[in-house]
Order: C-alpha cells, then sequence, then structure tokens
C-alpha cells in the first residue's frame, strides 16, 4: 500500500522523507540541548555502587559503540551491494574445503556475532547448506580482523591466548560443519517457519525495496535495532558483575584451573558481549584468571550465549541448538583446559 | 502503520552518538575510554549519526519475510528494550562520572600495579634519585616490589588522588588513590599510597580529592594489611583534576 502512494504520489513520499529526516534531526538537537543543560547538575544523589555501574555501563557502551556501528555498515554493504555471485562463485566445490574457506569468510565479512545471523540466513536463502551456513556462523565472529585486532590490542601474544582463540575458532567451526553435513536431512534443522521462507523465490523478496538505497536505509535500521538493546544489556551486565561479585570470589575461581574456565564461560553465557569488543571486557578479569579461562571466555561467547541463541532460534530448532551448544561448549572448555595445562 | 521497533534502534545510535561527541566535545570522553580510542569513538559516532538521519528519511514499510523469535527470544528482547531505554536516559542524564571508592575497594588497591613502565627500584636507589615527578602508579609499583622502610628513606611522598578507606582498618588507615586505565574503564585498577592517620574521617571524606605530602613509616594500624604507611605532613583537599585517571 505504502509502495504504492511512493510509485503514484512522489510528493507524498518527499514530504514524509524530510518529516522523517526532521522528526530525527530534532531528536538529536534536543539529545545535545538536554546534554548541556544537565552535564553539570546531579539530578539524583546516586549512591557510590550504582554511580558506578552507570560509569562502568557507559563505558563499555562508548568502546564498543564504534565497533558495532561498523559491523552493522559492512553488514548492509556486504547484503545489499555485492552480487550473490561474488560470493558462491569463489568457493571450491569439495564440501570439507568449502566448509574451511567458509570458516575464513569472516576475513572479507568483518562483523561481530549479531550481524552474522542475519547474514549466516541470507547465506542460505542465497544457496548455502545449512552446515555451510553454520560454520560461517561460528567462524566469522572470531577469525575476522577487528576481533584478531581487539584482541591482539588487550592480550597481545601473552599466554597464547590469541593464537589459541583463532585457531580453536576456526577448529570448532569446522568440527560443527562436519559434524551436521552427516545429517540426512540438513533441512530439518531450521525452524518449519524460515525453512518455508527459504523456498519462496528469492525476487520476489526485494522487488517491491524501491532501491538499494532504500534496501540499505532498512537494513541499518532493522540490524540496529536487533544489535543495539542486546549490546546494551550485555554493557549492563558486565558492569553490574564488576561491581556485585566481590573480588574474592572471582580471585577463587580464577586461580582454579577448572572452574576459572567453567565460571568464564558461564560469565560469557550470560553477557552475551560482542567478540569485536569481549577482550577488553574480560581484560580486568586477567589478572585473577588464568589464561586456559580466558581462552574458554574468548571461545564460548561469540559463538553461544543467551543473546545468540535468542537471535538463532529465529533460525534453527530447539534441538539443533541444544547439540550445537554441547559440541563448542565441550570443545571450548577443552581448549581451555589444554592452555591451563601447558600455559 | 508505523514500525516502532524499527526506530528503537536508530534512536539508541542515535541518542549514543550523539552523548559520545558531546563528552568528545567538553573534554570529558576521557573519563570513559582511552584517549587514544577517543578518535575512532568519534569517528564511527558521527558516521553512526549520519546513517541515522539518512535512514530515517524513510518512505516504504519493507516487510521481510522474518521469522518472528519465539518466547525467549520475546522475554530478551523486552528485557534488553527496558535496560537499553533506562541505561540509555541515564547517560544523557546524568553528569559525567569517575569510577569512585566503591569500585577502587571491590578491586582492592594496588593488587594489580604494574612492574613495566614505571620507575624501578635501581633508578630510585640512586643517590641522585628523586621522587618529585613520581605518580601514583610509580609508587604502588614500589611499594609491590619493597616494603623494606630503609628503601623509602629520606623519600617525600608528593600525590594527588582520591581517599578510599582501607577495608582492613578503615578507621585508620585510607589510600589516596587513583585508576590507572588501559582502554576503558571497565578494566581500571586502582592503585595508591596507604595513608595512617587515625580517625582521618572527622576530617576529610571518602572520595574527596586530596594532595599529601609526607614519608613512609611503621603502619601503627594493627589491622591493616599494609607494613608501611605515610605519615602525613599535609593533607590538602583540592577540586578533582580534570584528568582524574592514569592511562598506560
Amino acid at each position: 500500500m505504502t509502495d504504492l502512494l511512493t510509485r503514484t504520489r512522489p510528493k507524498v513520499a518527499r514530504r514524509a522523507q524530510r518529516i522523517g529526516l526532521l522528526i530525527a534531526a530534532g531528536g538529536l538537537a534536543a539529545v545535545f540541548v538536554v546534554r548541556a543543560l544537565t552535564g553539570d547538575i546531579a539530578l539524583v544523589d546516586l549512591p557510590n555502587a550504582a554511580q558506578d555501574l552507570v560509569t562502568l555501563t557507559v563505558s563499555v557502551m562508548i568502546e564498543s559503540l564504534g565497533f558495532v556501528i561498523l559491523g552493522i555498515l559492512i553488514s548492509v554493504l556486504v547484503q545489499v551491494w555485492i552480487p550473490d555471485r561474488w560470493i558462491v562463485k569463489v568457493l571450491p566445490r569439495n564440501a570439507a574445503a568449502r566448509r574451511v574457506v567458509i570458516s575464513v569468510l569472516g576475513v572479507l565479512l568483518p562483523v561481530c556475532e549479531c550481524g552474522n545471523v542475519p547474514l549466516s540466513r541470507g547465506l542460505i536463502a542465497k544457496g548455502f547448506s545449512v552446515p555451510e551456513a553454520m560454520t560461517f556462523l561460528v567462524a566469522a565472529p572470531i577469525v575476522n580482523p577487528v576481533t584478531i585486532l581487539t584482541t591482539y590490542q588487550v592480550f597481545g601474544f601473552t599466554d597464547g591466548i590469541l593464537v589459541s582463540r583463532i585457531v580453536g575458532g576456526f577448529l570448532i567451526a569446522n568440527l560443527i560443519g562436519w559434524l551436521f553435513s552427516q545429517h540426512p536431512a540438513p533441512g530439518a534443522l531450521l525452524t518449519e517457519k524460515f525453512a518455508a521462507d527459504c523456498a519462496l523465490p528469492a525476487e520476489g523478496d526485494h522487488d517491491h525495496s524501491g532501491s538499494k538505497w532504500q534496501e540499505s536505509r532498512d537494513l541499518f535500521a532493522r540490524e540496529a535495532a536487533a544489535v543495539m538493546p542486546a549490546l546494551i544489556l550485555g554493557a549492563f551486565i558486565a558492569g553490574l558483575v564488576q561491581v556485585a561479585v566481590p573480588r574474592s570470589v572471582l580471585v577463587t575461581l580464577g586461580s582454579n584451573p577448572v572452574w576459572s574456565v567453567l565460571a568464564l564461560m558461564a560469565l560469557a553465557f550470560v553477557i552475551s558481549i560482542c567478540s569485536n569488543i569481549d577482550a577488553f571486557f574480560i581484560l580486568p578479569f586477567a589478572s585473577t584468571f588464568m589464561p586456559g579461562g580466558i581462552v574458554a571466555f574468548l571461545l564460548f561467547g561469540p559463538i553461544i550465549d543467551i543473546k545468540m541463541l535468542a537471535m538463532m532460534r529465529t533460525t534453527f530448532t530447539i534441538k539443533t541448538l541444544v547439540q550445537i551448544t554441547t559440541v563448542v561448549a565441550l570443545m571450548s572448555a577443552t581448549i581451555g583446559f589444554m592452555v591451563n595445562f601447558y600455559a | 502503520m508505523p514500525d516502532l521497533k524499527r526506530y528503537q534502534g536508530l534512536a539508541l545510535i542515535g541518542v549514543m552518538s550523539a552523548s559520545t561527541l558531546w563528552l568528545a566535545a567538553t573534554g570529558q570522553l576521557e573519563l570513559y575510554v582511552a584517549p587514544k580510542h577517543a578518535i575512532f569513538a568519534v569517528v564511527m559516532s558521527s558516521l553512526g549519526l549520519a546513517a541515522v538521519l539518512v535512514s530515517a528519511m524513510r518512505v516504504t514499510v519493507h516487510h521481510h519475510a522474518e521469522a518472528r523469535p519465539r518466547m525467549l527470544g520475546r522475554v530478551a528482547a523486552s528485557v534488553g528494550g527496558t535496560v537499553a531505554a533506562l541505561v540509555t536516559a541515564a547517560m544523557v542524564l546524568l553528569p559525567p562520572a569517575t569510577l569512585t571508592s566503591a569500585t577502587a575497594a571491590q578491586r582492592d588497591v594496588n593488587s594489580t600495579a604494574p612492574l613495566t613502565d614505571t620507575t624501578t627500584l635501581d633508578e630510585q636507589s640512586a643517590p641522585d634519585a628523586s621522587t618529585e615527578n613520581l605518580s601514583l602508579l610509580d609508587w604502588a609499583s614500589l611499594l609491590r616490589q619493597t616494603s623494606d622502610l630503609g628503601f623509602y628513606e629520606g623519600k617525600t611522598v608528593q600525590a594527588t588522588g582520591f581517599i578510599t578507606p582501607d577495608s582492613d582498618d578503615p578507621d585508620n588507615v585510607f589510600y589516596v588513590s587513583r585508576f590507572y586505565i588501559s582502554h576503558c574503564a571497565i578494566d581500571a585498577q586502582a592503585v595508591g599510597v596507604p595513608v595512617y592517620m587515625p580517625n582521618w574521617d572527622s576530617t576529610y571524606d571518602a572520595d574527596e580529592w586530596v594532595n599529601l605530602e609526607g614519608e613512609f613509616a611503621v603502619n601503627a594500624s594493627t589491622t591493616s594489611a599494609q607494613s608501611i604507611a605515610v605519615t602525613a605532613d599535609a593533607v590538602e583537599a583540592v577540586a578533582q583534576p580534570a584528568d582524574p585517571y592514569i592511562y598506560k
């Protein structure tokens, strides 16, 4: 209906555009004005712990905001502007070799895991097999330049954390891909709703979108709506753990070779923080936790956490998610224990 | 019908980007992230604002055939949405602030003082060594390496920091402390020098910024874990400096 209006009444469309722009510009101007007015006034006198919770949460939000915006912009670029055939054409024909190449595709498509779910859905719709899309989903958040760069910035080559993370992510992704490629009917791994969507002709999905610019704007807004609340919730929980959990508890857990791994995997599951910035988050724990715990956190978190399971549920059945979670948890823990043993 | 969910993400990015740029413009971004990350934050926030404005110019309602999230997704979305709204409101309404003594105490002052990029025992053992320019980070590093009073003899401590009560003897011992930060406030670690001053809280408050001058002596506290502490010649209340953190 709105499309019809757009085509037949360009004046109405232009006015709608102007109104949208005015609302957004007015809203942003209001933020600057409010900030200028409240910058020096303490509206409420918060107790120290609450004040620090706000400060810590905001600091993680500001630190990660840039990476998230970058991830969304690249996701838009890949999904809207890069032709499907570029990606599908360069892949080898042999199934295992294809998965190996797919697991390093994240180097070219550096989106964090939140951006990967819609991207993987797009890849399945574009003709990737389900195990191939899973391989990408698991590998891309870890084997990608932004994650590698931030992990390097934080840890350098200390205790083999960076190398264990990259190699571990690659291995887990290929193991998952191989395991699910043994499934007799991979289509059954998908939810009925998503499988039905994929069966629709691809062109029908896009021909009413107006233009690529139009589609890019829509996609930016949609990705932002999906990613931002999860990001802020992750930052808030990260701050909460820092303020609320006594350091003595963290030290006790962190100095044990087994508990250091399991505790940080549990933490990764709860805080659901982006792989692009999780290294910054875990840095303060590095002084109290053994390196294997840090590695398990950096392997498990990007693939499985509350936010990711919620997002993946749009695509995969519960049974499939339980299987993926089990395999990833066992692999992450094993690699973590090995690092603790050897480092 | 307008699709409100669509605007939620744009609004969050817009408000966060605008707040970040305001912090940068007023010189307060360093209360949250290290100066080395400031340029990236400013550039990406500017791009974010531009993308929000462009994205808000919307003509069509474009419904993708997207699967709706199930129960888990809906619960996560509503909790996430509420927390996101509250935290973002706090970001706009509350004045920017540094971390307080609560976090310093929670993270144990001096538990992780770095031993690199700071002054060394050898440097400070030299006959012409001067303590005039030592930062709290330097002092914390020295304290981690030795508590031998002979080493500290004749060395005057001059330092500016906020007061964090010693958790083992909060009535008689406090730290003149600061946070040092590598990337952003979440990795802040507290460093400081312990000061022995019975009933200090009748004169000063926790979190108050002070200039300290004094010399190390045996810590007279019976419960504090610190074997040596500064006996103050002068503790003078000062305003919080513009750069309260030590960036490393």
